[in-house]
């Protein structure tokens, strides 16, 4: 209720509908238009996937956390049954290796498109959220051919993969790239120098170098900030010891350096899926399942939104003891308190959207 | 602006990139993971596929008459996920490019994919087994020089005495020979 004492107001956002269609639900502070104060509210969509976990067994767990987030579909079961490999010391063939990073930076690509598009969306820029979601397209079409769907890719299995790719596949995958990476050139020139684009981010969500230190932001968020961090450099796993890649930061910490350091990631995705079908060594795709002993794993990987760390334990049999995954938007989530601070109520579906939550993965 | 505009218009020139499905067909890529289909004559009920079914979408039971069993996969309650064709190890499961899944409320306990594997009379002590497919005693008899039809039809005991008998005689006759 505001007063003349208590200039501020409360306004509930969400949970339905704040930026994706996932539910979050906010208790602001407002003064006029402008957030004074932010309280976040979790687990609407709470599916109790951990409890879930301990009552299948190993192989059907690689279903289950394929089915966490759709966006990140194919890290959840990529690092999960990398820590299966921990646990038991499965030596994964080079070539699982190689196929294992290119259904990531597939992926990856998709992912930083749709929320490039629904960045767009939100200024109220139909048009071009409309063309980068055609561009997403050719995309989804290469995930299709490749894995047989457009958004679960199923490429993992426990000691390596279950696709492999051959001469045509590989020629379809490259002159796919060649036209995403035209596209993407062409979008990244218009999200930097569009008027209407750079007047609704720039400047809006700061979050400073210190801020995303103390708060321990991953991902994106991070390396918009100017923090160099990046799971693929920092624990190299699977085939990135082999690639040669840069870790792409931006220093302004607004919505704008994010969305750019996902523009700029999506070029070096690119390559990295130009390197892998370049160098993709010959020889089996996975490897015979030795038991699975009691003990416990840790695995880390770099999803499109971050550092995504699953914690397995087992007991000997063929279902697990524990199964615990943390993932990247459970550590951007308290950024949004900073980066709302003082933000004006029209921008909070940009803010909310420039640490692209992910609300399925982490209230699982 | 103006550069978005150039694109706008290309996307305007180039008109709707979605397929007009009902009118034409809409085809799947050659591996899309549609429909699971099962080969009944390469299956041999090892249940690998039902252990490691995420949905628990497979049910393998033998018949009480002991004359073989039924397979039966629920597409409604399949995940896609290729595990079944993955682990198969005579490639009897595999997943069909068919995306179509609209059927009447009245079809949904019709909906599976259903076959009965027959058992037959084992030729040697007359019990029912499932003989095994020749892609299977091809690939475990690929260095033996013996009658793969025979012992396909023969359960696991005839089958291990068999081969016994079989080794034993080549090995007699290659130690006369040494």
């Amino acid at each position: 209720m505001s007063s003349l004492d208590n200039p501020t107001s409360t306004l509930p956002i969400g949970p339905v509908h704040v930026a994706l269609e996932e539910p979050m639900y906010f208790r602001l502070d407002v003064e006029g238009e402008t957030v004074r104060g932010v309280e976040l509210t979790a687990g609407h969509v709470h599916r109790g996937m951990e409890a879930l976990a301990l009552r299948r067994t190993l192989f059907q767990n690689i279903v289950l956390t394929e089915r966490v987030c759709s966006l990140c579909s194919n890290s959840h079961p990529f690092t999960y049954c990398m820590a299966v490999e921990n646990l038991a010391g499965i030596p994964v063939p080079e070539r699982a290796l190689y196929l294992r990073v290119m259904a990531e930076e597939i992926k990856r690509v998709s992912s930083h498109l749709f929320n490039l598009a629904v960045l767009a969306h939100i200024i109220g820029f139909k048009s071009l959220f409309m063309h980068v979601m055609e561009v997403r397209e050719i995309m989804q079409d290469v995930k299709e051919t490749l894995y047989g769907n457009r958004m679960d890719l199923a490429a993992n299995c426990i000691g390596g993969v279950k696709y492999d790719m051959d001469a045509e596949l590989t020629r379809f995958l490259l002159s796919s790239l060649d036209r995403v990476e035209g596209a993407v050139r062409k979008i990244a020139k218009i999200y930097g120098s569009d008027v209407m684009i750079l007047r609704r981010t720039r400047g809006v969500g700061l979050f400073g170098r210190e801020d995303a230190r103390g708060l321990a932001v991953v991902g994106p968020v991070a390396r918009g900030s100017g923090l160099p961090l990046d799971v693929r450099r920092e624990a190299p796993y699977a085939a990135y010891p082999r690639l040669s890649f840069e870790v792409v930061t931006e220093q302004d910490g607004d919505v704008h350096s994010r969305a750019m350091v996902r523009m700029r990631e999506m070029e070096v995705s690119i390559d990295i899926l130009r390197q892998c079908a370049r160098d993709l060594p010959a020889g089996p795709l996975s490897v015979l399942l030795p038991e699975i002993p009691a003990g416990e794993a840790l695995a880390r990987s770099e999803a499109p939104r971050g550092e995504l760390v699953y914690y397995l334990r087992t007991d000997g049999t063929e279902t697990p003891n524990r199964l615990k995954w943390r993932v990247p938007s459970y550590m951007n989530w308290d950024a949004l308190g900073v980066m709302m601070k003082d933000c004006k109520v029209s921008d909070i579906p940009l803010i909310v959207n420039s640490i692209d939550p992910c609300i399925s993965c982490t209230e699982r | 602006m103006f550069g978005f505009l150039k694109i706008l218009a290309a996307n305007v020139a180039k008109g709707p990139s979605t397929d007009p499905f009902p009118f034409v067909e809409s085809p799947a890529p050659k591996r899309f993971r549609g429909k699971v289909r099962l080969n009944p004559a390469l299956c041999v009920g090892c249940a690998i596929c039902r252990h490691v079914c995420a949905g628990g979408a497979i049910h393998i039971a033998g018949r009480p008459d002991g004359s073989g069993y039924d397979f039966t996969l629920w597409h409604n309650t399949c995940a896609l996920c290729g595990l079944c064709g993955h682990y198969c190890p005579t490639g009897a499961i595999s997943m069909s490019s068919d995306w179509h899944s609209a059927h009447p409320q009245t079809e949904k306990y019709d909906w599976c994919e259903r076959h009965f594997v027959p058992f037959l009379a084992c030729e040697g002590c007359g019990e029912h087994i499932r003989p095994l497919p020749s892609a299977l005693t091809g690939r475990i008899y690929a260095d033996n020089d013996v009658d793969e039809a025979h012992l396909a039809r023969l359960c696991p005991q005839c089958r291990q005495l068999e081969t016994a008998l079989h080794l034993g005689r080549n090995g007699h006759e290659d130690h006369k020979r040494a």
